[in-house]
């Protein structure tokens, strides 16, 4: 063999050698367990805050909310669709029982008309037309900006919760 | 004749040339073997591997999948960071086709179109479709993101370099680079409450119950019967991304 072929053959064991040798050294400590990525960023991923609690969570509280909700065609929502995020109340009430909650904490309540549109607004594409068929009985759809708009007494606009009961409407 | 040993016979030449260039060209095609392999993966059938359903016949739009994503995974509130969002898609009388996403849909939708000129119209959500052959794992230059044994596709966000190449990559659009963190996230699938036996945020917060998330491998999962009862499709079939995001009802207008 050629001097030089034999040098060369040398020149490139060395390097892998020594890149094997430092790839050891540089690759992450969980890489290449489960493929091409380090394993561990699953359990990193995974240890993220929660914010929504959950369906049943709110009811060993609001117990006799959700028992007038379950009669009424809002039976099938969830609490914090329309409340927001309740984990941090949840788990502060359970702490502190008898504790008032900081201004933080407490949930919001959405009583302004816009808040009842963001759903029940009639729109083209809520109403489910197939073929020759219009169904509205997935959701009751109302225009609110005649809908018992103003009141004719006090001039101003109303809310929809001055006439429907949200936990049971 | 010369004894000096560099040079070489024309004979010796040309068949060392050609072993050698035979070599690199058997060597450059195994590349084009890894992708086909990649791209013509059957799908897993054993062990837990997740699965997402969409019913559009059942979407009302509200959003509020949309704002329950950004509130859990706290994405920034900007209109233009969404890992969860909803299309709003109306075709004309004339044809003419109209895709509206205000906010991704977190304020609600207000129809712009008068009723007589509508053909047909239906909202969209659309997240991350957690793909077994996602394009977006497949560029990433340093196996920052990558599918999970469960089939859940994440991104590890200390090893990602921020060089966007699987925010190209991506034919559905769910990838966004964080304004601060200069990483890319996306929908992870709510893992950090699957771990703990929780629904993802969007799928608890639909009021409609349009969407569904399940083990594609169990036969008793709430996914399968509703992707055996209903005609389920995905998007962008033609680009073999392996999406297992079904959708019921699908328009062949939405892209």
């Amino acid at each position: 063999m050629p001097k030089y072929i034999r040098r060369l053959i040398i020149a490139f064991a060395v390097f892998i050698t020594l890149f094997l040798i430092v790839q050891q050294f540089l690759k992450p400590a969980s890489f290449g367990e489960l493929g091409h990525f380090r394993a561990k960023a699953i359990d990193e991923t995974a240890a993220a805050e929660l914010q929504y609690a959950g369906r049943l969570n709110c009811s060993s509280c609001h117990d006799s909310l959700r028992i007038l909700k379950a009669e009424g065609l809002h039976n099938m929502l969830a609490c914090e669709v329309c409340h927001g995020p309740g984990l941090k109340h949840a788990l502060y009430a359970d702490r502190f029982k008898d504790v008032p909650l900081p201004d933080s904490l407490t949930l919001q309540k959405p009583v302004e008309r816009k808040d009842c549109a963001i759903c029940h607004q009639m729109n083209a594409a809520r109403t489910k037309i197939l073929f020759d068929t219009v169904d509205n009985s997935l959701i009751r759809q109302v225009n609110a900006l005649e809908h018992n708009y103003i009141s004719k007494k006090t001039k101003k606009e109303r809310k929809c919760i001055q006439c429907h009961n949200p936990h049971q409407p | 004749m010369n004894k000096n040993k560099d040079i070489i016979s024309r004979r010796k030449f040309f068949t060392t040339g050609s072993i050698i260039a035979g070599g690199v060209a058997v060597a450059s095609s195994l590349a084009v073997v890894d992708g086909l392999l990649f791209a013509s993966e059957p799908p897993r059938r054993k062990g837990k591997w997740y699965g997402i359903g969409i019913d559009i016949n059942r979407c009302i739009g509200c959003g509020k999948c949309a704002k329950a994503c950004k509130l859990e995974n706290k994405v920034p509130l900007d209109p233009f960071y969404f890992r969860s969002w909803v299309e709003q898609y109306t075709i004309k009388n004339d044809g003419s086709i109209i895709v509206q996403s205000p906010n991704g849909g977190i304020d609600g939708f207000t129809q712009t179109v008068p009723d007589e000129e509508i053909f047909k119209s239906f909202f969209v959500p659309k997240m991350c479709n957690h793909c077994y052959k996602s394009p977006c794992t497949q560029v990433c230059p340093v196996g920052a993101t990558f599918e999970t044994p469960d089939g859940i596709v994440l991104i590890d966000e200390n090893y990602c370099i921020g060089c966007r190449y699987c925010v190209q990559a991506c034919p559905y659009g769910c990838r966004y680079v964080h304004p601060e963190k200069k990483t890319v996230e996306k929908c992870t699938l709510c893992i950090h409450r699957l771990k703990k036996g929780l629904e993802p945020a969007c799928f608890e917060i639909c009021p409609t119950e349009a969407r569904i998330y399940g083990d594609l491998n169990d036969p008793e999962s709430k996914l399968n019967s509703f992707l055996k009862n209903h005609t389920c499709m995905v998007i962008k079939p033609h680009l073999n991304t392996g999406s297992k995001l079904f959708y019921n009802a699908l328009s062949s207008e939405v892209r």
